[in-house]
């Protein structure tokens, strides 16, 4: 023993507030290894599908009345010099008789009711400017049949400017079952060089295994379990993220500090006989760090 | 081919630049030309144990500002035509050391066709040992036989595989090699010290030597001699042997095996 003599003290297993552990996942991300085979998957396919935010334009209409609409335009916009920028036609500002004034039997602001937004006129007047109408916000389903006859999708009720969704991915609607696939399994990082004093390696989101000496003052950090086909005398964190289920295996369990889910225990109380230095597994049991022989 | 070899330990007073005097002179003994570094700047130690402190007047941070000439700057040593002595400077610290400048100053030592270029890190894991370490080919890892020692060089052998532009650039990583100084045998019977199945059981880094505790070394750095020049002193040997075992690089592990035991026997009587 190199070390010298631990003092020899009562085993107890101390919850850790989770705060310096928080801290030191905060400074991970810089420490983790590019190799060890934790690079993200190649590409999958010819495309991808994902998740985007775009900024688009919205025309955001004050009144129903066409022709009223198409004199407004032409008179500020008509002049054009637009690039074919993609428009969300934003109908949440159309005034419309609401069904409790009606019921209140207040006269109806126009003679025939709700008047639909003449949305074929609108987009012709669009494209005739040099825009490209994607998408409509706040259209009753009339509007909305109307809409999707003319390929715009639903931009629902969301301000046109925050949501859009590009046309193909309405109507490709077998494709975007991909994106509800679960997310590909983390692989698992691997270790093959020794672990020296004040090297620190975190596995994010999966197992740790490292093949190679991990010595005093060196850390080894998984969100999984942390395996060291080795002897491990530094400190090793399984569980990073609270995965209670997370353990800690190692060839020679020396460790200055073993901890899953927050829950620690360091060797100032010497690790009991039948797993110190010698092949050993630690888990979680309730509150309490369990240590385990394993035998091969 | 020039060969960067590294003398470093992380903790000071371990005998690195007793090592790096040893060393370079135990290599321009054996014919091959050699350039020793002090890169303990602000501290500087080598050119006493080298016995040419009167003649230093330019050093590595003149070279590396650009101020003068390499040549200008390097001492030739008196009893060996291939031994050639770059000092640090005094009046600067280590952040007079410039990447750029050093890389420089190497490549020049490179062009002038020597052999081998032993850096003298200074103590610490900051800029002058960073720089000092950065463009070797090999280390030497020097490494006293108590715990403290034992950690720290477990750090610079971390920072060796990660920090250097070898480990950078992902090329063949550096040599390491384990020299373990001031070794007492009696004490580690007594348990006072580590033994070397300890160090090594800790470290796992192939040993390259093992230089016993000894009176001669201080005599040695008090006259401005280094410690290889003593004649017959258990210290001389020992040097010796690790710069053989340093040249015979086919088989370096056959050496660190074998040749371990019998060096005991033969400097200590057997055991």
């Amino acid at each position: 023993m190199p070390f010298g003599a631990v003092p020899n003290r009562p085993a107890e297993t101390p919850r850790l507030n989770s705060r310096p552990f928080e801290g030191w996942l905060g400074q991970m991300a810089d420490n983790t290894r590019e190799n060890g085979g934790r690079k993200a998957a190649a590409r999958t396919g010819a495309f991808e599908l994902k998740s985007r935010r775009f900024s688009l334009l919205g025309l955001v209409l004050h009144s129903a009345d066409m022709a009223e609409i198409a004199a407004d335009w032409a008179e500020r916009a008509g002049a054009g010099g637009f690039e074919h920028e993609p428009v969300v036609i934003d109908l949440t500002a159309v005034p419309r008789a609401s069904a409790a004034a009606v019921a209140a039997g207040q006269a109806p602001l126009a003679l025939d009711g709700p008047a639909p937004v003449d949305l074929r006129a609108i987009v012709e007047l669009l494209r005739a400017s040099q825009l490209q109408p994607v998408a409509v916000a706040g259209a009753t389903p009339e509007e909305l049949a109307l809409a999707h006859e003319l390929g715009l999708a639903d931009a629902a009720d969301e301000p046109a400017a925050e949501r859009t969704a590009p046309i193909e991915a309405v109507r490709e609607v077998i494709v975007e079952r991909i994106v509800e696939k679960p997310a590909a399994p983390v692989p698992t990082m691997i270790i093959d060089k020794p672990l020296r004093s004040g090297q620190r390696i975190y596995a994010k989101g999966g197992d740790l295994v490292v093949l190679a000496l991990v010595n005093h003052g060196a850390e080894v950090i998984a969100d999984g379990s942390v395996h060291v086909y080795a002897p491990l005398r530094g400190k090793a964190i399984a569980g990073a993220r609270g995965d209670i289920t997370a353990r800690i295996y190692a060839h020679s369990l020396e460790a200055e500090l073993l901890s899953i889910a927050g829950i620690y225990r360091t060797a100032e109380n010497p690790l009991p006989a039948e797993v110190a230095g010698k092949p050993a597994q630690v888990l979680l049991d309730g509150e309490k760090l369990l240590m385990q022989p394993l035998s091969f | 081919m020039t060969k960067i070899v590294v003398v470093t330990s992380g903790k000071g007073g371990v005998g690195k630049t007793t090592t790096s005097a040893s060393f370079a002179t135990g290599l321009a003994m054996r014919g091959l030309k050699t350039c020793v570094i002090d890169f303990d700047v602000g501290l500087r130690n080598l050119d006493l144990i080298m016995g040419v402190e009167r003649r230093v007047v330019y050093d590595l941070i003149n070279v590396v500002n650009d101020e003068i000439k390499l040549t200008q700057a390097l001492i030739k040593d008196k009893q060996l035509d291939k031994l050639y002595i770059l000092a640090a400077s005094q009046t600067r610290d280590k952040d007079a050391l410039k990447q750029e400048g050093v890389e420089r100053v190497l490549e020049e030592l490179k062009a002038m066709e020597f052999d081998y270029i032993v850096c003298d890190s200074p103590a610490g894991i900051e800029t002058g040992a960073l720089m000092a370490m950065h463009y070797a080919d090999e280390a030497l890892v020097v490494t006293n036989p108590e715990v403290s020692s034992v950690r720290d060089s477990d750090r610079i052998l971390g920072m060796l595989s990660s920090k250097t532009k070898r480990a950078i650039e992902g090329g063949e990583p550096i040599k390491e090699h384990l020299l373990i100084t001031r070794y007492n045998p009696n004490r580690v019977e007594g348990g006072q010290m580590l033994s070397l199945d300890d160090i090594h059981d800790i470290l796992r880094t192939p040993l390259i030597g093992v230089i016993p505790e000894s009176e001669s070394v201080l005599q040695a750095s008090n006259q401005g001699t280094p410690a290889i020049h003593l004649a017959e002193t258990d210290v001389a040997e020992a040097y010796k042997d690790v710069v053989a075992r340093f040249l015979g690089e086919d088989k370096p592990m056959r050496f660190t095996e074998a040749v371990k035991p019998s060096w005991f026997k033969r400097v200590f009587g057997g055991k």
